[in-house]
């Protein structure tokens, strides 16, 4: 198991790694739709 | 204690302290150094498809030799270069890392020996015969002979062989007293990888068997087999798509590793890093039928179920990977007292160490390229906008170049000296080789997917054959930035081949110690069954 002590677990730049790939993720998937959306026209 | 027969079979590395057992340096060696100059081979093939691609009016090789080129591409980057990387990483994990010995080394030589022969034969059809039935090899589509598909069945063979070996390697270690408790989670990273190896290779039989049975007719023996193209496509991507796994599992597990190397990490949480490596085990493969979505003879629930809800499993596997990898990093490097703002911990890591810089740049383009590229395409509705245009080139570059490639190439540097005692010949070299090549296939793989967005198809040896005004100008800018990218990447490879084949040669010898090595966690049943044994 991991040696570390939990109190010593701090990771702030990797929370806002995190959050910038889940923005990134969001923002591609969106696109795709869109871009799905031009080509495939239901009504 | 007098030890037992093998006790005298090891060497102490002085630089890590680590007991390598001889016999399996060797197969570790051989199999090594079979996988870069397969990568070679299959590195020659991409820089003439890359410029082919890249430059259609200067049909820099005629449209037969680009087909031929390009089945000798993908099978020997995709299957050969890094299978036997990985079978290098088998016995590594199981002796090195555990202090252990490898079990039936005659019985590994003869895997190895079949799986070259299999090697060659394939590419003595694609290169003699003319074969080029291309990676996925699809019915009707029919190899020149029946060495293609007899030389993918030895090597499939020979990896099987090895993956048992390996899971049986673990057991002798825990029974004979070589180690004790957990498996370090790099080797578990590998049982990841083998067990999900077992289940490719008994696919690949199950696709190429009957392939090769059929394929006799070539030779005059018609045993009355057909293949149904629809039930090969399924299977094969069980074989294709899975050996796509083994390399994410193995290059997980050489992330874990390259960050423990380079800055001391350790992971955060071993366990939850486990239960990710459980997720692929039990989900992965599923993801398979996303190669399968536009395939008229599966039902959409079926299809839709397989590749999101059941896949979505692995990829929360692959998330939290992606987190606790970064996480370990910065929890070391800010005990080392970088702890200056959110990112003193990135800016003072050793960008400079090619285990380093090459971990970030393959986690990066992985990541943020090929993982969500991945989970895009593997919604039914949108996959219809990257089905066989290049964007699918574009994702895979990503996962399997930018991202297993690329570790498996910096963690070379740091096996070359640790399990075959030999310094790295140009360490400058080294250092800026992730970068050029890192650079390099981020513009192919930009390239490939701006590209196929402007509805530039995969595997055309010349688009402009289409017809007149049918891709735009930028389309043509993107296939230029391919070719270019293409030039720029292949000039990274060759320095990593350069570099790693001079130091496995040439490279100057690290002193190390032949001595008595005794299972430290023998029992008095253990010393038994060592002694029947």
């Amino acid at each position: 198991m991991s040696n570390h002590d939990e109190k010593e677990i701090k990771t702030p730049g990797t929370f806002v790694l995190a959050i910038i790939f889940l923005v990134w993720f969001i923002v591609i998937y969106f696109v795709q739709w869109l871009a799905l959306s031009d080509v495939w026209n239901l009504n | 204690m007098n030890g037992n027969k093998f006790s005298n079979q090891f060497r102490t590395c002085e630089a890590t302290g680590l007991k390598v057992h001889l016999p399996a340096q060797k197969l570790f060696w051989v199999n090594a150094v079979s996988a870069v100059v397969f990568l070679l081979v299959g590195a020659i093939m991409a820089i003439m498809v890359a410029l082919t691609r890249g430059f259609p009016s200067a049909h820099i090789i005629t449209d037969s030799m680009f087909y031929q080129f390009l089945t000798a591409h993908g099978t020997n980057m995709l299957v050969f270069w890094i299978v036997f990387f990985e079978m290098a990483g088998l016995i590594f994990g199981a002796t090195a890392i555990l202090g252990s010995r490898f079990p039936a080394i005659k019985l590994a030589w003869f895997n190895w020996i079949i799986m070259i022969i299999g090697a060659i034969m394939v590419n003595y059809s694609i290169f003699w015969e003319g074969t080029d039935v291309m990676f996925t090899a699809y019915p009707p589509l029919a190899a020149k002979s029946p060495f293609f598909y007899l030389g993918i069945v030895l090597f499939a063979v020979g990896a099987l062989i090895y993956c048992f070996q390996f899971l049986i390697a673990l057991v002798i270690a825990k029974k004979e007293g070589w180690h004790e408790g957990s498996l370090p989670l790099f080797t578990f990273a590998l049982v990841t990888a083998a067990i999900i190896a077992i289940f490719t290779l008994l696919m690949g039989a199950i696709t190429f068997v009957p392939a090769l049975l059929f394929s006799l007719k070539d030779w005059g023996l018609d045993l009355g087999i057909n293949i149904d193209p629809a039930v090969f496509r399924l299977t094969f991507w069980g074989f294709g798509h899975s050996a796509q796994q083994i390399n994410l599992a193995a290059m997980v597990g050489i992330w874990y590793l390259l960050g423990t190397l380079t800055v001391g990490a350790q992971p955060v949480n071993e366990k939850l890093s486990r239960w990710a490596f459980f997720l692929y085990i039990i989900a992965i493969n599923l993801g398979s039928i996303h190669h399968l979505l536009v395939d008229p003879a599966l039902k959409s629930t079926y299809k839709i179920f397989n590749t999101t809800y059941l896949m979505y499993a692995a990829v929360i596997g692959s998330l939290i990977h992606a987190v606790s990898i970064p996480a370990a990093i910065e929890v070391a490097q800010r005990k080392k007292g970088y702890t200056k703002g959110l990112f003193q911990w990135l800016r003072k890591a050793p960008w400079s160490d090619p285990g380093f810089s090459g971990l970030a740049i393959s986690l990066v383009m992985f990541g943020f390229i090929g993982g969500v590229t991945g989970v895009v395409m593997s919604v039914e509705q949108l996959n219809i906008l990257h089905h066989n245009n290049l964007r699918v080139p574009g994702h895979f570059h990503a996962t399997v170049v930018a991202g297993t490639s690329l570790a498996f190439m910096v963690v070379a540097y740091k096996l070359i000296p640790l399990a075959l005692q030999r310094k790295i010949v140009s360490e400058k070299m080294a250092k800026i080789q992730p970068y050029v090549f890192g650079i390099g296939i981020l513009m192919v793989i930009v390239g490939m997917t701006f590209a196929g967005i402007m509805g530039v198809p995969r595997r055309s040896w010349d688009i402009n054959s289409l017809g007149a005004n049918i891709f735009s100008s930028g389309a043509y800018s993107m296939l230029v930035l391919v070719g270019i990218g293409g030039v720029v990447a292949f000039i990274g490879l060759l320095m990593f081949i350069v570099n790693a084949v001079l130091s496995v040669f040439f490279g100057k010898k690290i002193p190390s110690k032949i001595e008595i090595h005794n299972p430290p966690y023998e029992t008095a049943s253990a010393k038994a069954v060592t002694a029947e044994s």
